[in-house]
């Protein structure tokens, strides 16, 4: 039996039990907040044994041998390395930490004592993403990824949104990057599992959209446009956005022969092929080959439904599932310790840049200095590939 | 209504959290009509001032209305915000949407923090905890249909699907926990419907629209209304009226009308829309099958629907407000006919009066 802890209670934590609970041969032994009430109240409803308000007594009384650190990011570096130190095995929410170095020490540690880590990217475990992954490995795209696009939407009036917005002391507005550290996870995550250097090229592009402004809102960025470059040509643009319409969370990647279409909302995934047909053909072939696709994706879903397998954190159940069979059987983790690094350092150039270029970016945007940030980009892609 | 003896005097000073509310700015403006003159009003930094200015406007140097900012989930606000006040009416509250954590959090913490701040200041005579209809179970009563203060609170709140519900459940406790092991002299006050100018959403015991069209499921049954001005009078008394520590009462107004009228009524007011009734028998049976498919399907649906919030919200009930009558002498001063009327009137002028 695997014995599992949890630390932090709030919102994020019930998904976690839920698909904790739905593992065979695990089980929540103890549950940690600083806030008591959290503790009880979350203890209560999983009908977890004991609770704590402090990390070393959970790891003492209840021993477990993977700990789920689910707190405000803030804290994920200290109390992963705790729980480390303490011999357990960790599973750090998203954003894995504030920044790089500290992700660089976590999983520098991990190594040493050979302990098993993991990020909740957990969208990269969703149906569709697998299905993808399938695709990829196969071979589908005719070699390594040409070029990748990830779009990213977010929505404001979700009530989690609108206390961002309405709470100045919200921590979201503690963090570096402030709302994009904590949503941006997923969409980057994406683009660097497919890359294949620890330090592309990235120019970034943030901005607090006008909606936002119109509210008084000045230090929220909601509003991101990222081009990515890594040494073997592999391109990425990454898009965040609070105000396109509709919300999408969709990813693109295209090799030299076919590309591939993940709608992670809808749970579809497209083949896209990469030869023409001939003359008039082109015009009409494709549409039934996508209406075929379709409905393929419609009836995939159907059947997993039916089968009881298609959950709304059916992407976290698989995660956590997949980091179990590998503390126990001690085999690599879901997700290799570069991809956790690569991302949290995509994230980290992006809010360097962001904070960097602040008010002037938006003030060159706004006279037509697109064009010109744009030509340095490219410019600056051209140099690395020579 | 006359208030005889109350526990406090005019010139005591009085918190309510919440207090830029729906409820809360009725509760300021109801506590000053009734002569008391000192109230401090607790709201978060990102609350809409403007009904509180404007009452400060009508009162002018004849009331003290002080504004507090701060957040109750921090014990050193609540600590400052209790100092030296008689009477806390506590309102604020956090829906949480579908977070029972962010639920919890905002209701239970919160009044745990209030709490203990007026522990720490010693000078608390009464806390009036504004709870909610959501927390009974509306099943094994005692009485039958009749739904009044004897019915039981919901044992499994967790289960119900509700977060609002549960957080409500553990509010009631943690104050009841309080005025057992800590002598807190205490009051709740679970209100109905609450409506009036400046709610706009159809209550979930007339139906739902979680589907695409709105599907009717109250029928006959009678709706828990009080209007958002009488609702205000029963917490100012509660939190006066000598002899009444530990108590529980319902609040809902007199002549209730039936979900049917309610919704007629509101589409001719407020806009026509489409929707289908479903009968007791059939939204019952859905109820039951939903949450059977829950349970076998592990979550796969939400347990948004299921027979415990079916007993809660739309079995045919009975209310009572005899109790707030009797022991606190409250009466209705807005008829439910001419609540409606007002209500519906604030459609038409487009939300003015919201």
């Amino acid at each position: 039996m695997l014995k599992v802890g949890i630390v932090g209670c709030g919102k994020i934590a019930d998904s976690h039990a839920w698909a904790i609970q739905s593992i065979k041969g695990c089980e929540i032994v103890g549950a940690c907040d600083a806030e008591a009430l959290m503790a009880r109240q979350f203890s209560e409803r999983f009908q977890v044994r004991q609770f704590f308000t402090d990390v070393g007594e959970m790891l003492r009384e209840a021993r477990p041998d993977v700990v789920h650190v689910l707190t405000p990011p803030q804290s994920h570096y200290s109390i992963a390395r705790q729980c480390m130190e303490g011999g357990c095995h960790v599973y750090v929410e998203k954003p894995f930490t504030i920044v790089t170095e500290e992700a660089e020490e976590l999983l520098g540690l991990a190594t040493q004592k050979n302990l098993k880590v993991t990020v909740g990217h957990d969208a990269q475990f969703s149906h569709a993403t697998r299905d993808l992954r399938r695709l990829v490995q196969e071979g589908y795209l005719g070699g390594p990824p040409v070029h990748m696009e990830s779009y990213y939407g977010y929505e404001f009036g979700s009530i989690y949104g609108n206390a961002i917005v309405r709470d100045k002391q919200h921590w979201v507005r503690r963090l570096p990057g402030k709302l994009l550290q904590n949503v941006i996870s997923h969409g980057i995550a994406r683009i660097a599992e497919f890359l294949c250097d620890q330090k592309p090229l990235v120019i970034a592009h943030g901005f607090v959209s006008p909606s936002l402004k119109s509210v008084g809102e000045e230090e929220i960025v909601d509003e991101l446009r990222v081009i990515i470059a890594d040494q073997r040509g592999t391109t990425a643009y990454f898009t965040f956005s609070s105000q396109m319409r509709p919300t999408i969370n969709q990813f693109r990647i295209f090799g030299c022969q076919n590309g591939i279409f993940l709608d992670e909302t809808q749970q579809a995934v497209i083949k896209l092929r990469g030869h023409r047909y001939k003359s008039y053909a082109e015009q009409f072939i494709p549409h039934a080959n996508f209406s075929r696709q379709y409905i393929g994706n419609f009836f995939r879903n159907v059947s997993r439904f039916v089968a009881k397998d298609f959950h709304m954190e059916g992407g976290k159940k698989c995660l956590i599932d997949s980091f179990y069979c590998a503390v126990i059987s001690k085999t690599p983790e879901p997700i290799p310790h570069n991809q956790i690094l690569l991302t949290s350092w995509i994230m980290g150039e992006i809010f360097k840049q962001i904070s960097r270029k602040g008010a002037s970016c938006e003030a060159d945007s706004v006279r037509g200095g697109e064009i010109s940030t744009r030509t340095h980009a490219f410019a600056s892609i051209d140099r690395l590939q020579k | 209504m006359a208030l005889q003896d109350p526990i406090i005097s005019p010139e005591d000073k009085v918190l309510v959290t919440g207090a830029s509310g729906f409820i809360g700015t009725r509760v300021v403006g109801k506590f000053l009509e009734h002569g008391f003159r000192r109230v401090r009003c607790f709201s978060r930094t990102s609350s809409d001032l403007r009904k509180l200015d404007s009452i400060k406007r009508d009162y002018g140097d004849t009331a003290e209305i002080e504004i507090f900012r701060g957040n109750l989930l921090s014990r050193e606000d609540c600590r400052r915000a209790a100092e030296g006040v008689p009477v806390i009416y506590h309102l604020a509250a956090g829906t949480g949407e579908k977070s029972f954590p962010d639920a919890f959090l905002n209701s239970v913490v919160t009044t745990r923090n209030l709490l203990d701040a007026s522990l720490e200041h010693a000078c608390l005579k009464r806390f009036v905890s504004v709870s909610s209809f959501a927390v009974y179970t509306n099943r094994n009563k005692p009485d039958g249909r009749l739904l009044d203060e004897s019915c039981p609170m919901e044992e499994h709140a967790a289960l119900r699907g509700d977060a609002y519900c549960y957080a409500k459940v553990k509010q009631d406790e943690i104050v009841m926990e309080y005025g057992k092991k800590q002598g807190v002299r205490y009051v709740i006050l679970r209100p109905g419907t609450v409506y009036g100018p400046g709610k706009r959403a159809i209550t979930g015991r007339v139906g739902i629209d979680t589907f695409g069209i709105f599907l009717h499921l109250g029928g006959s049954n009678k709706i828990p209304l009080t209007y958002v001005e009488n609702c205000a009078d029963a917490i100012v008394l509660a939190g006066l009226k000598k002899g009444i520590d530990g108590e529980i009462f319902n609040v809902v107004d007199d002549d209730l009308v039936s979900s049917r009228r309610f919704l007629r009524l509101y589409k001719r007011n407020g806009g026509s829309f489409r929707s289908i009734f479903l009968p007791h028998i059939v939204s019952y049976l859905s109820c039951y099958l939903w949450e059977k498919y829950t349970l076998r399907s592990n979550g796969q649906l939400p347990p948004a629907f299921n027979r415990s919030r079916w007993h809660a919200e739309w079995k045919d009930t009975t209310y009572s407000n005899e109790k707030l009558k009797k022991l606190v002498g409250w009466r209705p001063k807005v008829s439910t006919s001419e609540g409606l009327a007002r209500f519906f009137k604030s459609y038409e002028e487009g939300g003015k009066n919201a």
